[in-house]
């Protein structure tokens, strides 16, 4: 991906250098659209990347609306209310770091291949899981009476994290 | 001791020098007197062993020292004999031998070759320490060089080097019965100098050899320090593995036919064999076996325990493995479907615990194409020994939930010491017009079989609630046969695969997480084997068993799609380990197990059609 950007900027340069009065300036960072287009397109340990090359990157990519697609890309257009119950929840980019990526990953998923709905639907169901394990405890509960609620950190999805058996 | 027997050894050449003892002479020792190795009072009596060897008059042998190699070897043929036939049946033979006349010494060992040759199964006292004692002494005599001066010395550093795997076996506290502690008055003498030469031989062999007796996982006999011409033995733990579910059985049956005795003897034995093995086995077997000695010693495990200290261990089961999980998301599934046109919900949690089931059913109900219905949670639980309200924790947790994900929610917590004192009138439920009503129970209906009449008051609640369905997961297993030792049987196989199964999931190092899974089945363990009557809320039954009764009461089966099917599939693929994880669908439910073993079973109910025609007569 970083090649890619140089060498378009190299490109760019050598371009400009070449046909300074010819052809205007191009520089990747003017067109924010197009690099969001393309950032869409990326997969997320790229987009992980890309969030390192430069100030402007990094805001962009911390853009929840990336990782939406980045989540459903295959799917057919999701209802209106999965977004807005996701970003509730937590937002596509934990979703995807949380969920989306270790089950994926888990169930032999290549970058790219189908992403059925059932599979959209567990990481949902989990990630929900998840949240709700992480939300505090009662208000006005000044007896800790050592209880999970609030005090431990989530745990639901370590299943998750372990190391795969292979 | 090493003194001692250097004094003998001296003594013994003088003897042998002088030829003029030796054999043929008759004068017998006093062998009753014999009882306490004071230094002074041995010497006096070597003077005057007569051609005996002092060593075995001490304990009360009458030997001739002629024929002490002669014995030796015999007693070696013995011991090897013994020692390699552990499994061919004549095992009982090292455990179990009578000792005819503790003079004849001679005579004894010559009858037990005898014996094993043409081995006759007769019923025996168990004298175990005489043939033990004694073939620990003389067993190495026969090592040394010829010379007869040695022999001693190889007597003291002998250890424990029998062929035997298990030294408790023969440790006199672990013998049942007469024999270990027979009547005070005649063999106690004997008794308590064999025990006192052993021990003492024991100690100096440890010190010499740095194995100690105690929790053997493999008993190597050093053939270097003793010259030894036996074969090294080494006991694997496999053959452990099968001897101590032998015991286990032992042990059960014993309990069964009320032979306490034997039980607590066996009980001991175990947890020495649990020793040796590991893993899954090793936890298994640690855990029966304390349920065993809790039934033995009747002290009962207190089930009053802090309910929260429960809900907490479940919470580590729910993390480390995928069963309740499972559980959740076929039951979910089961009821989404049930909910499909329904703008009004009810569910009934039988047990809400924590709640974890509810957060992912809220999703799927608030991503349903007509837009999430107004849903209403009724959780029933017990009551807390500090009188919070942990129901209502839990429920404001969920709301918070709700509110998030857009779902118009409404709790009630109802605390409960058992299920059957509920009366559907409390729960206040709407008539099916007005909502849709589904009763979940995530391992709870069990318990009430410990109550009689329980299980059909509560089922006939739940009619009277006329749910739309009724979703109910349970452990697939026998755990409530009449008959103690059907019960434990079927728990060991049970709670076996689900120890293995635990094991091949979590990651190498034992995380804290495994510990308290373990721990929470434990409790189950313990409380299949140790409880009985209105304590034993663990009462498993199998899916066929509970199909009878839900037909009988009036529920008709509803078979779960094949939605549940592929989720439950997929969560399993999920779990590290998880191939040996296994779905199947049984007759409209879905039963999830380790490799062939189904462990849990969900499945799901309505009211049959009779009860519903009788309902609007």
């Amino acid at each position: 991906m970083q090649h890619h950007h140089r060498n378009r900027h190299r490109q760019g340069q050598e371009t400009v250098e070449e046909n300074k009065e010819k052809r205007p300036k191009f520089f990747i960072n003017d067109h924010v659209d197009i690099l969001v287009e393309i950032l869409k397109r990326l997969d997320g340990r790229s987009l992980g990347v890309a969030a390192c090359v430069c100030r402007l990157w990094c805001t962009i990519t911390r853009n929840d609306s990336l990782w939406e697609d980045l989540c459903f890309c295959h799917l057919s257009p999701p209802p209106s209310r999965v977004r807005s119950i996701v970003v509730a929840l937590g937002g596509y980019k934990r979703l995807y770091m949380a969920c989306v990526r270790p089950v994926r990953s888990r169930l032999g998923k290549v970058r790219g291949a189908s992403w059925t709905r059932d599979e959209a639907q567990l990481s949902l169901s989990l990630f929900c899981v998840d949240c709700y394990e992480r939300l505090g405890g009662v208000e006005g509960s000044n007896s800790s009476t050592g209880r999970l609620v609030g005090e431990s950190s989530a745990s639901s999805l370590m299943f998750l994290c372990k190391p795969v058996n292979v | 001791m090493l003194s001692r027997k250097r004094i003998m050894k001296r003594d013994h050449e003088e003897i042998y020098g002088a030829t003029g003892y030796g054999s043929g002479s008759g004068a017998k020792a006093e062998s009753s007197s014999i009882g306490n190795p004071d230094k002074g009072k041995l010497w006096e009596e070597e003077q005057d062993a007569g051609g005996m060897d002092e060593l075995l008059a001490v304990l009360g042998y009458k030997v001739r020292s002629s024929e002490m190699a002669d014995v030796a070897q015999k007693l070696e043929q013995l011991e090897m004999v013994l020692g390699t036939a552990q499994e061919d049946g004549i095992s009982h033979l090292s455990c179990d031998s009578i000792h005819y006349n503790p003079s004849d010494l001679s005579g004894w060992v010559q009858s037990m070759l005898t014996e094993l040759n043409n081995p006759a199964t007769s019923n025996l006292d168990p004298v175990l320490a005489n043939s033990d004692s004694n073939s620990s002494i003389l067993g190495q005599i026969n090592h040394s060089e010829p010379s007869k001066a040695q022999y001693q010395q190889q007597i003291v550093v002998s250890n424990q080097s029998q062929v035997y795997s298990d030294d408790s076996e023969y440790d006199l506290r672990a013998i049942p019965g007469v024999a270990a502690y027979p009547p005070p008055k005649s063999k106690s003498d004997l008794e308590s100098t064999r025990k006192r030469m052993k021990t003492s031989i024991g100690s100096s062999g440890s010190t010499g050899y740095g194995s100690s007796s105690s929790s053997p996982q493999e008993i190597e006999v050093s053939g270097a320090v003793t010259e030894s011409t036996r074969p090294v033995v080494l006991i694997d733990s496999q053959e452990t593995g099968v001897r101590l579910v032998h015991a286990l059985m032992a042990c059960a049956e014993a309990v069964q036919q009320d032979n306490l005795k034997l039980a607590d003897v066996l009980v001991k034995h175990m947890g020495l064999l649990a020793a040796s093995q590991s893993g899954a086995m090793r936890k298994v077997a640690t855990y029966f076996a304390e349920a065993l000695a809790r039934r033995i010693y009747r002290i009962y495990p207190q089930d009053s325990l802090d309910p929260s200290y429960t809900d907490i261990l479940q919470m580590h089961f729910y993390e480390t493995c995928p069963y309740l999980k499972f559980a959740h998301f076929t039951a979910n599934q089961a009821i989404l479907e049930a909910f499909a046109t329904a703008n009004r919900v009810h569910v009934i949690d039988f047990g809400l615990k924590q709640g974890m089931q509810w957060p992912a059913l809220m999703q799927a109900l608030a991503l349903r194409p007509g837009g999430p219905p107004a849903f209403r949670l009724t959780g029933i639980g017990p009551p807390q020994p500090d009188n919070t309200d942990a129901l209502q924790q839990v429920g404001w947790k969920l709301a918070q939930l709700a509110e998030i994900i857009g779902v118009e929610f409404e709790f009630r917590g109802f605390v409960a010491n058992s299920l059957a004192d509920l009366e559907p009138e409390m729960l206040e439920i709407q008539p099916p017009e007005v909502e849709a009503v589904a009763v979940n129970s995530v391992f709870e209906l069990h318990r009430l079989l410990a109550r009689p009449g329980g299980i059909e008051k509560v089922l006939s609640s739940i009619k009277a609630m006329k749910p739309k369905i009724l979703t109910v997961v349970e452990q697939e297993a026998n755990h409530n046969g009449q008959v103690f030792l059907d019960r434990f049987t079927e728990a060991l196989h049970y709670y076996s695969s689900l120890f293995d199964s635990l094991e091949g999931s979590g990651a190498a190092p034992p995380s804290q997480d495994l510990v308290m899974s373990e721990l929470y089945l434990g409790r189950q363990i313990c409380n299949v084997v140790a409880c009985e009557g209105m304590d034993r809320v663990e009462r498993h039954e199998t899916l066929i068993q509970w199909r009878n009764r839900m037909e009988t009461a009036g529920f008709s089966p509803v078979h779960l799609g094949s939605n549940a099917y592929k989720q439950a599939s997929m969560l399993l693929a999920l779990f590290a380990g998880g191939d040996g994880y296994r779905v199947e669908e049984t007759d409209g439910c879905l039963m999830l197990g380790w490799h062939t073993r189904p462990l849990i079973t969900t499945s799901a109910w309505q009211l049959s059609n009779t009860e519903l025609t009788r309902e609007l007569s």
